[in-house]
C-alpha cells in the first residue's frame, strides 16, 4: 500500500470515528477552536484598528497627492517611504541652509499647486478651565482637503475669521456661532461655524480653519507644509524633495512601493535591529500556547488511541505496521485539528466584526476599515493544526508499540513508563534551573533567558509526570475508596492522565511565577516608595492663585481640619498656570563652590509644597528629615540672612552659587547670577522636600520674585472625610490645584487587577484540563462504575469518584506546577527589582503564598467539588455494557 | 465390551482370584455395568486357556487365585494403545422416536423434546450429586469413578445439546413454513373457540 | 422455609412500540436457603434480564422482586444498593473485577462501600479469598491473574460480609471446563452452607450442579426439573 493511499484510508477512519464519538470529538474541537477563535479574533480587531501606509492615506493627504513637510528647518533629509515610518536629516548640514519655499516644492513637482497646511496646538479657555486643542489651519473648502474632516452640521470657513470644531470641543461648551476664546494675548478669536470631525482622532478636541485662522506659526520644527495636487509623486521626486529639506508622504509611492533597497541604509538599518526581541517574545509565547493546547487536547486523543487499539491491535496482527496503526489517531489529528482551526478561524473573524464596534469605543482614533490578515489568519489555522496533529502524536506513537497480546486479551491497562524519560526530565529540570539562574545575574537579557529556561523546565516537569502519577498511585493504598480508586486509575491510564496534569502543572506553574514576579515588583515599588509627607499631612498646591486668594483658601482649609496646622508656605514661583502663558517661572540652579557640577547637592529630593525654593525667616516645620542639630543651625543662619542649603553629602563652604534663570511657555532667559553666603544642612534624601530656604530679605535682593506656594497641613491625621471636603474647597477657586494627603504606600490597584487575572486565567485553564480528563477518565471507567453499581455502590459513588479524579489531576498538577513555577519566578526578580542605580544592591523577593495555597489547595478543591457538583449521579447498568 | 480386557488390566496390578476381580471391576466403574460372577470365571478360563493368565494356587480360604503371564502383559498394552473403535452406531432409541414424532402427523415434538430434555436433566443432576460425592474421596479408586460419571455427565449432556439443536432446527422449519405456522394459529383459535 | 429470592409474575418490557421486546412475561420463581437453582435457555431468552431484576439493577415492568422479604421495588435506588452490599452477590461471566484495585481490595469493596473501616474490611476480604481458595493472591492485581483466579476474586467479593443470595450470570462462560467445574463447587458449597443462589448458564453439564433447573424460552418459564412441583406452585401462590 503506497504511504499515501494508507493516509487516505487513515483518514477515513479518523473521520468516522470522529462522527461516531462527538462528544469526545467535540472537545478536542473546542480545546483547539477556542484559542484559535480568540486569537483570530484579536488579531482581526488589531489588524483592523491598525491604519497601515495606504489606508491612511486619505486621513493624512485629503485629496492630494503628496504631503510636503519641511520638519528640521530645512537640512537634507533621509525618508523611509512613509515618513512617519523613519525620517531623519541627513549628515552634514550646511549651516546656512534655508528652509525650502513654496516656489522651489512645487518646481522639484513639475509646478504643481500646493495648497499650504499648518499644525500645531492651541488652548482654548472653556467653561471648566483650559483645553488642549489640536489645530490644523488650511482652506478647507479646498477640494484637496477632502478627506482631511468630515462636516457634520454648518459649513465649511470662509476666510480666515471662522473655524470649524469636533463634538470634543463643542461638548466643552462652544456652539455654532460662538467665538473661539484662545488663551494668548494676541490670539485671534474665530467664529465657529461648522462641527466637523477628524478623519483621525476620535476623541480629542480638534479645531480647524483657513490660515491665520488659529495663529499658528510655522516654528523651527515644524516648519511649513503643503499639500501637493497634479499627479502622482515618484520617489525619485520624494528623494529630490529630500535633498531640499523636506519630507514627502506619497500616495503613488506608497500605493506601489519601489523595492525595499531603494530606501535609504540608515532607515532600512532602524526598522531590522529592533525585531530580534520580539521574536524571540514571540516564539516563547506561541511554544507555550502550543504547550498548553497540545496538553489540554491530549487526553482525548489518549483516549480515541485506546478506544481503537483492538482495532489497531487486530490489524497488527494481521499484519498492519506501527506506522499504519500510527497514522490512524493522527488522522484523527488532522481531521479534527483542521475543522478545529477552519471552525476557529470562520468564527474567530465573526467575533472580531462584532467587537471592533466595541474596541473603537474605547480608543482614541479611527480605525481604518474591517480588515482581515489572511497571512496571519493562516498562520493560526495552522497553529490549530499542529497542535491537533501534536495532541495525538505521543498516543498514535504509544499505540503504535502496544502489546499486541495484551491488548487482544482484554487488559486495559497501558504499558509500563519507561525510566529514560523521567532522567532527560530532571536533565531538563536542571539545565531550567541553571538557566534561570544566569538569567538572575547576567545584565540585560536576563528576562528572556529566564523565560526560555522556564519552557525547558516545564517541558521536563512533563516528563516526571508519569513517575509522579505512579507514585502517588502507589501511596494510594490507604486511601478511601474512591480516591484509591481515582489514583490508581489514574495510573492505569497514564496517557490519558498526564497531559491532563501536565496542562494544569504547566498552568500553575506560569501562574506561580508571574505572580512572584508581580508581587515581589510591587514589593519593590513599596520598599522604595518615597513618602513626601509625615503619614497623615497633606499639601495643598495650585499655580494660578493671587496671594489673597491663597489667604481666604487659608481660612477655608483651617476650618476643615480643626485640629491640624494650616501655615501658608512662600517659595519661589516655580510653576504658572497654562491658562497664563506669558506668566513666567523661574528656576534656581545652585551649586557649592568646589563641588563639581555634575554632583548634586541634593541627589534625591520631592517638591511636595509647589516650590522647591522656600521661603522663610526661620526653618518652617515641615521640612522634614534634618536633625534638630541641624534645625538650630538653619534658623541661625536664617535669622543672620544667610541662606540654607539642604544636601545629602558632606559640603565644606559657606557660599552658595545662584544661577536663576525664568521661561514661559514660549520665552526663556537667563538672570544675573549671584553667589550669597549660606549654611549647608544635612538632609535625608529620602525625606527632603525642599532644596533650599532663602530668607525673604535676600531673595528680595537677588529681584526674584515669590509668592504663596502651597499649604501645609499638618499635625493632625488627616481623614478621608476632611481630605474630600478639603479638596472640594480648594476645587471651589480653582482647578488647577489638588490637595495631596500622605497615606503611605498605597497598592497599585494594577497590581492586585494582574493578580486576579492571573488566578482566574489559571483557574480556567486548570479547570479545562481537569474537567476534560476528568470526564473522559469517566467514560473511560464505565465498564468500572458498572461494577461498582452491581456490588452496591450507590449512585451518589459517581459523583465521588469524578471529585476524587479532578482531585488527583489537580493536586498533583498544582503541586508540580507551583514547584516548577518557583525556579523562573524566584530568578526572575532578580532583574525585575533591580534598582536603576546599579551601585545599590537591591533585590527584593515576596512571594504570593495566598495566592499559591489558593492555586494549589483551594482551586482543586473548588474544581473537585464543582466536579462532584455536575457530574451525573447515575451508574451505568451491567447489563449494557460492552 | 471387553470384560476380558478389564480383567486382565486388574491381574496386571496383582494376582486376584474371581470374585475379587468383579468387586474391583465394580467399584472402579461405580456399578455401572454390573458383572456377574459366573461370567468372571468363565472369562477367566477362557484366558487360561489362551495362555493370558496361570493358576498361581489357593489361598488359605481355598480361593483360586490367578497371575498374568507375559503374553497377558501385551495383551493388556495392546489394549490400552489402541482406540476404541467406533463401528456401526449403537441403535439408540432416542433419535428413532424424535425422527417418528417428526413425520408422524399430531405428535406435539416439542413437548417430546421437553420432556426428554427434563428426563436426562434429572439425570445428569444424579450423576453430578454421585460426581460430589466421589470427589469428596482421595483414592485413585475414587478418581477412576468420577471419571466414569463424567463419561455418563457428558453423553447426558450431549444429549441435551442435542434436544436443543433439534429444537432450534425445527423452529427454524417451522418458520420458513408458514403455512405450517398458520396451521399452528388456526388450531390455536379452534382451541380457543372450544374453550369458550 | 421461607424464600430469599422470590419473584411473582414478573414481566420486563424493553422498549416501545414497535421494537419492543418482551424479555420476560410473568415469570414466576423462588429461590430457598441453601438452594441452588439453574436457569437455562438460549441466548436472547431473557436469563441475563431475570438476574439483573432479582439483583435490583433493574425494575420489572409489571410484577414483584423480592429479596430477604423486601420488595425491591418499595426501597428506592439506594435501598436497591444497599441491599447489593449486604444481601445480593453478583458473580458476571467476564469477572468484572476493578482493574485498579487488587484482588483483596476488589473483595473488600462491598464492605467498604457500606461504611466497614478499611482494615476491617481488608480482614473480611482476606477469609473471603481464604474460602475460596486464593489467600496468597490477596495482593495482586487482576491483570496479573489467570481466568479462573479471577473469577474465584468474583466469587469471594459476591460472598463476602455473608450475603444469602448469589447470582451468577454465566460464570463459567469464559474458562475452561475443568477451571469452570471447580468454580461451580465454590459456589455449590456456598449453598451448602445455607445460601441461596441463581445460577444462569445455557450449558446443561454446568446446570446439574442446581438442585432445580428451570428452563427459559423466550422469557417463558417452560418447565422445571428436579424441583418438588407442588413445593414450587405453592410458593408462587403464596406471593400471588
Ligand atoms: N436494555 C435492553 N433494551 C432492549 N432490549 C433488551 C435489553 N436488554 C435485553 N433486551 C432483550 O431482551 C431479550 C432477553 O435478553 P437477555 O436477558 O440478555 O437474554 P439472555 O441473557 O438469555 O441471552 C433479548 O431479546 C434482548 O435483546
Ligand atoms: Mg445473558
Amino acid at each position: 500500500m503506497s504511504a499515501l493511499a494508507s493516509w487516505r484510508l487513515a483518514l477515513r477512519l479518523a473521520r468516522r470515528d470522529a462522527m461516531r464519538h462527538r462528544g469526545r470529538s467535540v472537545l478536542v474541537l473546542v480545546m483547539i477552536a477556542l484559542p484559535v477563535l480568540a486569537v483570530t479574533a484579536a488579531d482581526v480587531v488589531i489588524a483592523t484598528q491598525e491604519v497601515s501606509g495606504v489606508e491612511s492615506l486619505d486621513r493624512r493627504l485629503g485629496a492630494a497627492d503628496a504631503l510636503v513637510e519641511v520638519p528640521a528647518g530645512g537640512a537634507p533629509m533621509l525618508q523611509a517611504f512613509d515618513p512617519y515610518d523613519g525620517s531623519t536629516s541627513a549628515d552634514g548640514v550646511p549651516a546656512d541652509h534655508e528652509p525650502p519655499a513654496a516656489a522651489e516644492v512645487s518646481d522639484v513637482l513639475g509646478g504643481v499647486r500646493l495648497l499650504e497646511r499648518r499644525q500645531g496646538d492651541v488652548y482654548l479657555r472653556t467653561d471648566d478651565g483650559v483645553a488642549y486643542v489640536w489645530a490644523t489651519e488650511v482652506d478647507l473648502r479646498d477640494p484637496l482637503t477632502r478627506g482631511l474632516f468630515d462636516l457634520g452640521s454648518g459649513r465649511w470657513p470662509a476666510d480666515s475669521s471662522e473655524v470649524v470644531v469636533n463634538r470634543e470641543v463643542r461638548d466643552q461648551g462652544y456652539a455654532v456661532g460662538d467665538r473661539l476664546d484662545l488663551v494668548g494675548d494676541d490670539a485671534p478669536a474665530p467664529i465657529v461655524v461648522g462641527i466637523a470631525e477628524s478623519t483621525t482622532s476620535r476623541t480629542m478636541p480638534v479645531v480647524a480653519g483657513p490660515i491665520g485662522s488659529l495663529g499658528i506659526e510655522p516654528s523651527e520644527w515644524s516648519g511649513p507644509a503643503w499639500l501637493a495636487a497634479g499627479g502622482d509623486v515618484s520617489w525619485a521626486e520624494v528623494e529630490e524633495l529630500n535633498a531640499l529639506g523636506a519630507t514627502a508622504l506619497s500616495r503613488a509611492v506608497l500605493a506601489d512601493p519601489p523595492p525595499d533597497s531603494e530606501a535609504p541604509e540608515e532607515i532600512r538599518a532602524w526598522s531590522s535591529g529592533t525585531d530580534d526581541a520580539m521574536v524571540a517574545a514571540i516564539v516563547l509565547i506561541v511554544v507555550m500556547a502550543l504547550l498548553e493546547v497540545v496538553l489540554l487536547a491530549g487526553p482525548a486523543f489518549a483516549v480515541t488511541a485506546r478506544r481503537q487499539a483492538r482495532t489497531l491491535a487486530l490489524m497488527a496482527s494481521a499484519g498492519g505496521t506501527p506506522a499504519q496503526s500510527r497514522r490512524a489517531i493522527i488522522g484523527g489529528g488532522v481531521v479534527l485539528g483542521t475543522v478545529a482551526a477552519l471552525l476557529g478561524v470562520a468564527l474567530g473573524i465573526g467575533a472580531g466584526r462584532l467587537l471592533v464596534p466595541v474596541v473603537q469605543h474605547w480608543s482614541g482614533e479611527w480605525f481604518g476599515p474591517f480588515d482581515v490578515p489572511w497571512l496571519h489568519l493562516l498562520g493560526i489555522a495552522l497553529f490549530g493544526l499542529v497542535s491537533a496533529v501534536l495532541a495525538s502524536v505521543v498516543p498514535a506513537w504509544i499505540a503504535s508499540r502496544q502489546d499486541v497480546v495484551a491488548v487482544l486479551s482484554g487488559r486495559r491497562a497501558d504499558t509500563r513508563p519507561s525510566l529514560r524519560s523521567p532522567i532527560l526530565g530532571v536533565v531538563l529540570i536542571g539545565v531550567g534551573v541553571a538557566g534561570s539562574a544566569y538569567g538572575a545575574t547576567s545584565g540585560s537579557s536576563g528576562e528572556f533567558a529566564i523565560a526560555a529556561s522556564a519552557v525547558v523546565a516545564v517541558l521536563g516537569m512533563i516528563l516526571l509526570v508519569p513517575v509522579v502519577v505512579a507514585g502517588v498511585a502507589r501511596l494510594a493504598g490507604r486511601l478511601p475508596l474512591s480516591p484509591r480508586y481515582a489514583a490508581r486509575d489514574a495510573a492505569r491510564h497514564r496517557t490519558r492522565t498526564v497531559p491532563a496534569v501536565a496542562a494544569v502543572a504547566a498552568t500553575v506553574a506560569g501562574v506561580v511565577a508571574l505572580g512572584i514576579a508581580v508581587t515581589s515588583d510591587e514589593a519593590e515599588n513599596e520598599g522604595t516608595y518615597q513618602a513626601m509627607l509625615p503619614m497623615g499631612d497633606g499639601a495643598v498646591t495650585a499655580y494660578d492663585l493671587t496671594p489673597p486668594q491663597w489667604r481666604d483658601l487659608h481660612g477655608a482649609v483651617a476650618a476643615k481640619v480643626p485640629d491640624a496646622d494650616v501655615v501658608l508656605v512662600d517659595g519661589l514661583v516655580e510653576s504658572t498656570s497654562m491658562a497664563e502663558p506669558d506668566a513666567r517661572s523661574y528656576y534656581l540652579e545652585t551649586r557649592a563652590p568646589g563641588v563639581p557640577r555634575h554632583q548634586p547637592l541634593l541627589s534625591m529630593m520631592a517638591t511636595t509644597f509647589g516650590s522647591s525654593v522656600l521661603v522663610d525667616d526661620d526653618m518652617p516645620e515641615i521640612v522634614r528629615g534634618v536633625s534638630d542639630a541641624g534645625r538650630r543651625r538653619g534658623d541661625a543662619a536664617l535669622a543672620e540672612g544667610r541662606v540654607v542649603v539642604f544636601t545629602d553629602r558632606p559640603v565644606d563652604a559657606d557660599r552658595v552659587v545662584l544661577r536663576p534663570s525664568w521661561s514661559t511657555m514660549d520665552d526663556s532667559g537667563n538672570l544675573p547670577r549671584a553667589t550669597v553666603p549660606a549654611t549647608y544642612v544635612p538632609i535625608d534624601r529620602s525625606e527632603a522636600s525642599a532644596s533650599l530656604v532663602i530668607p525673604p530679605a535676600v531673595i528680595d535682593r537677588l529681584d526674584l520674585p515669590h509668592a504663596p506656594v502651597a499649604l501645609a497641613v499638618s499635625g493632625g491625621r488627616i481623614t478621608p472625610e476632611q481630605e474630600e471636603a478639603v479638596t472640594e474647597a480648594v476645587q471651589a477657586v480653582t482647578n488647577d490645584g489638588g490637595f495631596y494627603v500622605e497615606r503611605g504606600y498605597q497598592a497599585d490597584d494594577e497590581t492586585v487587577i494582574v493578580q486576579l487575572v492571573l488566578a482566574g486565567l489559571g483557574g480556567v485553564l486548570m479547570l479545562g484540563g481537569t474537567l476534560t480528563a476528568t470526564f473522559l477518565a469517566l467514560s473511560d471507567a464505565r465498564p468500572d462504575l458498572a461494577t461498582l453499581s452491581a456490588v452496591g455502590a450507590s449512585p451518589r459513588r459517581r459523583r465521588w469518584i469524578a471529585a476524587s479524579y479532578a482531585l488527583v489531576i489537580g493536586v498533583v498538577g498544582a503541586v508540580l506546577g507551583a514547584a516548577v513555577g518557583f525556579i523562573p519566578g524566584i530568578a526572575v526578580t532578580y532583574p525585575l527589582t533591580r534598582g536603576w542605580d546599579p551601585e545599590v544592591e537591591a533585590h527584593y523577593l515576596d512571594v504570593p503564598w495566598l495566592m499559591i495555597l489558593g492555586v494549589v489547595v483551594a482551586l482543586p478543591l473548588v474544581t473537585a467539588a464543582l466536579v462532584a457538583l455536575f457530574a451525573r449521579s447515575r451508574l451505568p447498568l451491567v447489563a449494557r455494557v460492552d | 465390551m471387553s470384560v476380558r480386557q478389564a480383567l486382565l488390566a486388574l491381574l496386571e496390578e496383582e494376582p486376584r482370584y474371581g470374585y475379587q476381580l468383579r468387586a474391583q471391576f465394580e467399584q472402579r466403574t461405580g456399578s455401572t455395568w454390573p458383572l456377574n460372577v459366573g461370567q468372571v470365571y468363565t472369562t477367566l478360563t477362557r484366558l487360561e486357556r489362551d495362555g493370558l493368565v496361570e493358576g498361581a494356587g489357593e489361598d488359605g480360604e481355598g480361593h483360586v487365585i490367578y497371575r498374568i503371564t507375559d503374553a497377558g502383559r501385551a495383551e493388556v498394552a495392546n489394549w490400552f494403545t489402541t482406540p476404541v473403535e467406533r463401528t456401526q452406531p449403537p441403535r439408540d432409541e432416542l433419535a428413532i422416536k424424535l425422527a417418528l414424532a417428526v413425520t408422524v402427523p399430531g405428535v406435539d415434538v416439542g413437548a417430546v423434546i421437553q420432556q426428554q430434555r427434563s428426563a436426562t436433566m434429572a439425570a445428569l443432576q444424579d450423576y453430578t450429586r454421585l460426581k460430589r460425592r466421589a470427589a469428596e474421596g482421595s483414592r485413585r479408586e475414587d478418581l477412576a469413578w468420577s471419571l466414569v460419571l463424567d463419561s455418563l455427565v457428558f453423553a447426558a449432556e450431549a444429549e441435551v445439546r442435542w434436544l436443543d439443536h433439534c429444537e432450534a432446527r425445527l423452529r427454524r422449519a417451522q418458520l420458513e413454513r408458514p403455512e405450517a405456522l398458520l396451521e399452528e394459529i388456526l388450531a390455536e383459535e379452534a382451541d380457543e373457540e372450544a374453550s369458550r | 422455609m421461607s424464600a430469599v429470592l422470590r419473584m411473582a409474575e414478573v414481566t420486563r418490557v424493553h422498549g416501545e412500540g414497535a421494537t419492543e421486546v418482551h424479555a420476560l412475561r410473568s415469570v414466576s420463581f423462588a429461590a430457598h436457603p441453601g438452594e441452588l437453582v439453574a436457569v437455562m435457555g438460549p441466548s436472547g431468552s431473557g436469563k441475563s434480564t431475570l438476574l439483573t431484576l432479582a439483583g435490583g439493577l433493574d425494575g420489572p415492568t409489571s410484577g414483584v422482586v423480592s429479596v430477604e422479604g423486601v420488595d425491591l421495588a418499595g426501597v428506592g435506588a439506594a435501598g436497591r444498593a444497599r441491599m447489593r452490599r449486604t444481601s445480593i452477590g453478583y458473580v458476571f461471566q467476564d469477572f468484572n473485577l476493578i482493574p485498579a484495585l487488587t484482588a483483596v481490595e476488589n473483595v473488600a469493596l462491598p464492605l467498604e462501600l457500606d461504611g466497614v473501616r478499611s482494615r476491617t474490611a481488608r480482614a473480611g476480604a482476606r477469609a473471603a479469598l481464604e474460602e475460596v481458595g486464593i489467600a496468597d493472591l490477596a495482593d495482586r492485581f487482576p491483570d496479573h491473574m489467570s481466568g479462573g483466579q479471577q473469577q474465584r476474586v468474583a466469587i469471594a467479593r459476591a460472598v463476602v460480609g455473608d450475603r444469602r443470595l448469589i447470582l451468577a450470570d454465566e460464570p463459567t462462560g469464559a474458562l475452561d471446563s475443568e477451571t469452570g467445574e471447580s468454580i461451580l463447587r465454590l459456589l455449590r458449597a456456598r449453598c451448602d452452607a445455607g445460601a441461596a443462589g441463581v445460577l444462569v448458564t445455557h450449558e446443561a453439564r454446568h446446570a446439574a450442579w442446581a438442585d432445580r433447573v428451570v428452563f427459559l424460552r423466550d422469557g417463558v418459564v417452560i418447565d422445571e426439573t428436579g424441583a418438588d412441583h407442588a413445593d414450587a406452585l405453592l410458593d408462587a401462590g403464596r406471593i400471588r
